[in-house]
């Protein structure tokens, strides 16, 4: 179908066990969200249910979108969008979380 | 064909894959680029109003049922892995499978938007908490109204995909491609989903 593309893609086992990963790393995810209303883990909780999600992003992109097996500028268009909406919404969360504060 | 017109063709072929990637499958990334900023201001703005105390309740975070958007999750999480096995069993030219995968996927699409409208019926009929209840509230259903509807658009895509290869008893090369753009969009969908569903659901913490 794809003429571009020059790694061979997985095969539907891979497809499955992939799968089966996103659903382990959701499983753990949910998991930790009542862990941490027991235990109060606090940033803990935090970091580790944003690794998790960060890694389930990252793995759907390379594996089932395909980026890792694209030529690189598909690779650096996406993640340019991404990284430019992070940095944006970053500066406009810090600005307007301030000026709220300092409304309260 | 002379060869004046068969340089035209040439040319016109070059000028759509000058970047040796097919142009429309280029514009799909760059649309699905641009849908961060999209759903970044969406998430930002959940994030800014959604435990910010001082309106009438009830906020989000009190009413989330986390055992069922966690199986909803779940469910639109595999829904990509039926998207790609349908693009898997096209590169196969196994085309019965890969209509069977393409039904699947919208099948499990529509399954998830079903939760969201259970979800939302719910905190509106059950709750009381409407679009004007609080900010908060209203930035819960700006964002996760605008990722249904793109689940829901999506629904329709791959719904008329899978229709054209009944008819036409198979998906063509050209409509391969589609398929793999509407795969695109699809699993970007997922990838929208994965974020919401730790910030909004899982981190989400009520006002004091």
């Amino acid at each position: 179908m794809s003429t571009e593309e020059h790694h061979p893609h997985p095969t539907p086992g891979q497809y499955w066990k992939i799968a089966g990963f996103l659903a382990a790393v959701t499983a753990l995810e949910v998991a930790m969200f009542y862990i941490d209303r027991r235990l109060g883990l606090g940033a803990l909780n935090s970091a580790v249910l944003l690794a998790a999600s960060g890694i389930k992003f990252l793995v759907v992109v390379g594996w089932f979108m395909h980026v890792r097996f694209e030529k690189p500028v598909i690779a650096r268009l996406f993640t340019a969008g991404f990284v430019l909406a992070c940095v944006l919404y970053a500066v406009v969360l810090t600005a307007l979380t301030a000026a709220l504060i300092n409304d309260a | 064909m002379s060869d004046l017109a068969h340089e035209a063709v040439v040319d016109h072929h070059e000028e759509h894959e000058s970047t040796g990637i097919e142009n429309r499958k280029l514009g799909m990334w760059l649309f699905l680029s641009s849908e961060f900023l999209l759903f970044g201001a969406l998430i930002t703005n959940y994030l800014l109003y959604s435990n910010r105390g001082g309106f009438p309740g009830p906020y989000p975070a009190e009413l989330y049922d986390i055992p069922f958007t966690s199986v909803s999750s779940f469910v639109l999480l595999m829904s990509s892995l039926t998207m790609v096995l349908a693009h898997n069993a096209l590169t196969r030219d196994d085309q019965p499978g890969a209509r069977t995968w393409l039904f699947a996927t919208a099948a499990l699409g529509s399954v998830f938007l079903g939760g969201q409208v259970f979800e939302f019926t719910e905190f509106i009929v059950e709750f009381g908490m409407t679009l004007s209840t609080n900010p908060a509230a209203s930035a819960f259903y700006m964002l996760t109204g605008f990722h249904g509807t793109h689940v829901a658009i999506g629904i329709i895509m791959l719904l008329s995909l899978w229709g054209i290869s009944r008819r036409q008893g198979g998906l063509s090369e050209k409509k391969g491609l589609n398929l793999e753009l509407v795969g695109l969009y699809w699993h970007f969908v997922d990838i929208i989903w994965i974020v919401i569903f730790t910030v909004v659901y899982l981190l989400s913490i009520p006002p004091a």
